[in-house]
């Protein structure tokens, strides 16, 4: 779980963490500040199967395609990609063809989150 | 098609499942007199204007003068910004109200690496005076009051520009009437940590304290900022609680730089939140009134009446909105301003619909202040002062409230007082609990929220009214801007005014450094040679995000 860019409202990706945490997987939540590289690198050394990206600056059309290009340059083009925050609607359809799974804006229930994670992420 | 007949039946004799207030108190099904006998109204409530002052600040309210209507404003460049303030106040504002980008809020500039492509996304930038220039064009600023939404340790720098920005225009600072909420640690708390250690942010926040005391009789120091510790999550009391313990560092400090409690305490004011729940709300804002009159009276001894009001700005509560059907949101804002103004609040700022999916379109902007234009001349709730003052339920649960943020203070004192309770981390864990339990009411559906766990549609696929979209043509402009007054400024007299910064700052705690950032900012010194020299003498990196090393 991340925060790409300088935006530090972070209570969404903190309580998204504990309450996956909860439902019994295992996150690592980097904190704010990162750059799409620090993403990724912190995905490779992790060995992840998602990851997940909270934006609330605005700014989720700019940052999404240098994250999705360098989990693709670092081989990890199958990590599954989702994001939460504020987000416009009308944005989720470029972000899905950008290679965002799924997006679960602010007010989003916890199970749907876990549902879609469960369902798409087979244990090897 | 057919009809539910159950599920008709069933919402007919519904009944509230839910019993307590927001934060947690039980409440019955009625109060009577037998709960508040022994409430004294002479010592305990008294008239508006009057020791507590539980009824209200000043003893005419609004009829004396309406609370300011502002709405909070920033994106784009600051020419931009210029421009939607204008049109608030075509729209009937009756105050400014800016926030500044998130890059200047951490301290940074236009042209830092990582700050390009965050500038004028969440607010304006302000990287030189020649921004804050644009800011004020063709608003005269001995006319308006003005508020700044800036709490991180570069307030100083917004300050000085602002200052200086009026000078320009003929306008001594004497006479500028505002505020700025200066409030630097709790800054920590929304995500500006790396730029507000705890120690230059007493310093910074002490420094305007006492400049303002000394030389700005109409500009409020600091609005302790209690508004975004409840957006993490947290309950009424608590955000009382949290708040005063801050207020009572900034005041700690400003004693100990040698001004006394009354030359400074009553240019202090709180900037809160307005949540959901409607009683709970307007009770909190009168214990809180009750409560830090007596902490000013008793704890500090204050003797000017006006060192012991708790004059406030209120913030509906952001955290209360959600992106489904948004149009709902209009309606909770307006149950949210309706328990501030029933509170006694002085300056109101009422949130956009669209607050939760983007910054405010002009339409979202105008219909909050429709809200307030509706409140102040529709309803006529203006008219009376503390209409719901002597009700047994009210004065029950602001007693209540009292008693419950005094146990959760008394708790940030066994933790070892507000700095201690930041350096251990005891704030980040309390504020963690409190948004993860408040997630898991609602994911339980204990909680309810219309239109997120209850009454839902499919996804829209349009938001109604549109989407603000910041120009990134802006984001390129103020990059050009910085680039240019760089190369433009007179460079020399930079140096040398960031060279005298420096020896101020090394001079120790007690030299106030406003003159000498005032100096700088005139010079088009921008806010990162500023910081980043000032956090250089107290042994910090230039740059908060230690990237990019100091010019200098």
């Amino acid at each position: 779980m991340a925060k790409a860019g300088l935006d530090g409202h972070d209570r969404g990706a903190r309580v998204v963490s504990a309450l996956l945490r909860e439902a019994g997987m295992e996150v690592i939540y980097v904190g704010m500040y990162q750059t799409p590289q620090m993403i990724v690198q912190a995905a490779l050394e992790e060995d992840v199967d998602v990851v997940g990206l909270s934006s609330l600056s605005g700014e989720h059309l700019s940052f999404t395609p240098k994250v999705v290009e360098l989990l693709k340059e670092k081989s990890l083009g199958d990590t599954l990609l989702i994001m939460g925050g504020v987000i416009p609607t009308e944005d989720i359809p470029s972000l899905k063809e950008m290679g965002v799974a799924e997006v679960f804006t602010a007010g989003s229930l916890t199970e749907p989150i876990v549902e879609f994670i469960r369902n798409r992420v087979r244990k090897s | 098609m057919a009809i539910n007949v159950e599920k008709l039946t069933e919402a007919y004799s519904e009944k509230p499942k839910k019993t307590e207030t927001w934060s947690g108190f039980p409440l019955k099904e009625v109060y009577t007199p037998a709960d508040v006998r022994h409430i004294s109204y002479r010592k305990e409530i008294g008239d508006p204007g009057q020791f507590p002052y539980t009824r209200g600040v000043y003893r005419d309210m609004f009829r004396g003068r309406y609370w300011t209507r502002r709405e909070v404003c920033g994106y784009g460049t600051a020419a931009d910004t210029n421009e939607r303030l204008k049109f608030h106040i075509e729209e009937g504002a009756s105050g400014l109200s800016v926030i500044p980008d998130v890059p200047s809020h951490i301290g940074v500039d236009g042209d830092h690496p990582l700050a390009m492509d965050e500038v004028g996304l969440q607010g304006a930038p302000f990287t030189s005076l020649s921004d804050m220039e644009d800011l004020v064009a063709g608003i005269p600023l001995d006319k308006i009051t003005m508020s700044f939404n800036e709490s991180a340790s570069t307030c100083p720098v917004t300050l000085a520009q602002y200052i200086i920005a009026a000078q320009k225009q003929g306008v001594e600072q004497a006479k500028l009437r505002g505020t700025m909420q200066n409030d630097p640690l709790h800054a920590r708390y929304c995500g500006y940590r790396p730029n507000n250690p705890i120690d230059l942010s007493v310093r910074t926040s002490t420094d305007i304290i006492e400049y303002c005391t000394r030389n700005m009789p109409l500009w409020t120091s600091g609005n302790v900022n209690l508004y975004d510790w409840r957006e993490m999550g947290i309950n009424a009391p608590q955000e009382i609680a949290f708040g005063f313990s801050v207020a009572m560092a900034y005041i700690d400090a400003a004693l100990q730089r040698g001004l006394d409690i009354d030359e400074f305490a009553p240019r202090r004011a709180f900037y809160c939140s307005a949540h959901i729940d409607f009683f709970e709300e307007i009770a909190k804002l009168r214990a809180a009134r009750r409560l830090w009159a007596r902490i000013m009276q008793e704890k500090y001894g204050a003797k000017d009446p006006r060192s012991l009001v708790f004059r406030f700005g209120v913030h509906t509560a952001g955290c209360s909105l959600f992106p489904q059907q948004p149009l709902n949101n209009i309606i909770r804002i307006a149950y949210e301003a309706l328990a501030a103004v029933l509170g006694g609040v002085q300056s109101l700022h009422c949130c956009s619909y669209d607050e939760p999916i983007a910054l405010p379109t002009e339409e979202a902007h105008r219909i909050a202040i429709r809200t307030q234009q509706v409140l102040a001349y529709e309803t006529g709730v203006a008219n009376v002062t503390d209409p719901l003052g002597g009700s047994y339920y009210v004065e029950s649960l602001t007693n209540r409230i009292e008693e419950e943020a005094v146990s959760v203070m008394g708790e940030i004192e066994k933790a070892g007082g507000a700095l201690e309770a930041m350096r251990t981390g005891w704030f980040d864990r309390e504020v963690e609990k409190a948004a993860i339990k408040y997630q898991q009411e609602i994911d339980s559906g204990e909680r309810i929220i219309v239109g997120v766990n209850a009454f839902t549609i499919e996804r829209e696929e349009e938001t109604p009214g549109g989407v603000h979209r910041v120009d990134l043509q802006s984001q390129r402009i103020q990059l050009e801007k910085v680039n240019d007054l760089k190369k433009s400024r007179d460079n020399r007299k930079v140096r040398e005014a960031v060279a005298k910064l420096r020896s101020e700052a090394e001079k120790g705690e007690q030299v106030n450094l406003m003159p000498a950032i005032m100096e700088a900012v005139s010079a088009y010194a921008t806010r990162a040679e500023i910081m980043g020299t000032i956090r250089q003498v107290y042994g910090y990196s230039y740059d908060p995000l230690e990237v990019i090393e100091s010019p200098f």
